[in-house]
């Protein structure tokens, strides 16, 4: 295990991920809204500071006064896998490890031979400005729950370069003392409401409890971070993703949909996607669950369906709309508008295990076959390049995505352009 | 299974009749994106327009290829942001500071600095349409 570790995340990731090859961006208010345009989930400094927060409906802050001038954009998923991609190639070409924690933040391996870490960690932060075009946060820290602590630091107090190490137990000390226990990595409302029942507010006081007393509070958890936040490592760097258990596809449909032809297209299509993810991490799918329901808020009568079965383990496009018609089906009522619907698979196992099967009802080898070259062909030229044509032609009900930005660097019609000068 | 385009039709070795001499050796067409280094996490495509740079070989629809590790060269091309827009032009090195140097007439350079930036600089180009 590295002797010592850092968190870098980046500020805003999906904004500055748009700020990347939009100058007229820079310096202005952006929000990121989250799928079908619903509500804030990225916002730069400047749109928190009109008073923007994270999660509001994209309807009741558009009009707001005072957020004219916000520029409000769809969530542009291709575009930001891409920019986690290079962040993440950036600092795996510098650091021993790199653990890509979420599609903004990435633990580091930081035992290297350097005379000053700080200069190191402050080059990699110029490295991924330069190259991945990201403003980043770095926190250091013997353990991992203290290097995320030290970035949060480093991300609120911006007049330190961006850079934070709390490796000495001294410079621990001081903060400990100011921060809640809140800020600690881990600790949601629930755990801090029952130790603020024990008189604990600061993390100070959290290491400070006696061990039993932690671990009666938060279970093992409490226990572990106590440990780590007083400098003991008890958490690796996990290098690999672990197995997927199940898979979810579900989207809330781009306006109410009300026929059962609709309703069909939309489950294909979502039961096409789940298989596409399927094929992509090598598992079959044992068992599914169809739902869908109509709008939670919006005055419409509540009505939700769903459906749970065993079906035979398959990754097969064909198999899993065929599956998720048939179970959806019988639920079916007129009369209601659907507002979201979606398919969950469980039960995953690895693709090589098929060949056991007894009493398989499809050839897997040729189910293979036709599924790859599906998958090749949409490789190759785009996503639903190829599809089937359960999952409708027009897909009218599909998700909004008004205010979407090019995919400037995975799709070859969407380029930057730069204007010769 | 490899993938690609080789999966549905003939490779050059998976021959009915008679063995392919050639079945050791294939390897596939040439990939741009490995030439181009496209796969780096510094390397960006870069679509141009407008034919300002026409005399330095750069036309409408070129597809650049910025290296935005690579260190800035007098002479050498660049794309900038510049006041809210991208831009393709030459830069110079003038009284210790670097300028975007104006390709097109009527122009004045504009120093770097402020909201005037280097975003990469040039290292290929592709030209699709000849």
């Amino acid at each position: 295990m590295p002797a010592t570790f850092g968190l870098i995340d980046a500020n805003s990731f999906y904004c500055s991920c748009e700020r990347a090859f939009d100058p007229r961006l820079r310096g202005a208010p952006v929000v990121v809204l989250s799928n079908n345009d619903g509500c804030a989930v990225a916002r730069t400094p400047e749109a928190k500071a009109r008073g923007i927060g994270m999660g509001e409906p994209w309807h009741l802050v558009r009009f707001r006064a005072g957020c004219a001038d916000v520029e409000f954009l769809s969530s542009n998923y291709a575009l930001y896998g891409d920019m986690s991609r290079r962040m993440y190639e950036v600092l795996a070409a510098r650091v021993p490890a790199v653990e890509p924690y979420s599609i903004d933040e990435m633990f580091l391996d930081l035992d290297i031979p350097v005379p000053d870490l700080m200069a190191f960690c402050r080059r990699l932060r110029d490295a991924v400005r330069r190259e991945a075009k990201l403003p980043t946060c770095i926190g250091i820290g013997p353990t991992k729950t203290i290097a995320k602590l030290a970035n949060a630091v480093a991300k609120a107090s911006p007049d330190m370069d961006g850079v934070r190490d709390l490796r000495s137990p001294e410079a621990r000390a001081a903060l400990y003392r100011e921060l809640p226990v809140s800020e600690v990595w881990g600790i949601g409302a629930r755990h801090a409401a029952r130790l603020a029942r024990l008189g604990v507010a600061t993390i100070a006081e959290f290491v400070a409890l006696d061990p039993r007393l932690a671990r009666d509070a938060l279970t093992a958890t409490g226990a572990r971070l106590r440990a780590e936040l007083l400098g003991v490592s008890c958490l690796p760097l996990a290098l690999a993703a672990p197995t997927r258990r199940g898979l979810a596809v579900t989207r809330c449909f781009g306006r109410l949909v009300t026929s059962w032809a609709e309703l069909r297209e939309a489950m294909a299509a979502h039961a096409a996607r789940a298989g596409e993810k399927l094929r992509a991490h090598g598992l079959l799918a044992g068992a599914m669950t169809v739902f869908a329901h109509t709008h939670p808020h919006n005055g419409d009568p509540w009505h939700g369906l769903q459906h749970t079965g065993r079906i035979e383990p398959t990754s097969d496009t064909r198999a899993l709309i065929a599956e998720a018609i048939r179970m959806l089906r019988p639920l079916w009522r007129p009369g209601f508008r659907w507002f979201k619907c979606g398919v969950m698979l469980a039960d995953l196992v690895p693709a090589s295990l098929q060949s056991r099967m007894l009493f398989a009802t499809r050839d897997p080898a040729r189910s293979a076959r036709v599924m790859a070259a599906l998958d090749a062909v949409n490789a190759r030229h785009g996503r639903d390049t190829l599809r089937l044509a359960a999952t409708g032609i027009e897909r009218s009900w599909r998700t909004r995505h008004h205010r979407l930005s090019p995919r400037y660097t995975t799709h070859a019609g969407e380029m930057l352009v730069a204007r010769a000068w | 299974m490899a993938g690609g385009d080789g999966e549905a039709g003939y490779d050059g070795t998976n021959t009915t009749g008679f063995v392919s001499p050639a079945g050791d050796a294939i390897e596939g067409p040439i990939d741009l994106a490995a030439i181009l280094d496209l796969r780096r996490p510094h390397r960006y495509p870069v679509r141009v327009s407008g034919d300002a740079l026409r005399e330095r070989g750069i036309h409408p629809g070129d597809i650049l290829i910025a290296d935005a590790a690579a260190a800035p060269v007098a002479g050498r091309v660049v794309i900038a942001m510049v006041f809210g827009e991208v831009l393709v032009c030459q830069i110079a090195f003038r009284r210790g500071q670097w300028w975007l140097r104006p390709a097109g007439v009527g122009r004045q350079p504009v120093p770097v600095e402020g909201e005037a930036e280097i975003w990469a600089v040039v290292a290929g180009l592709v030209r699709t349409d000849v």
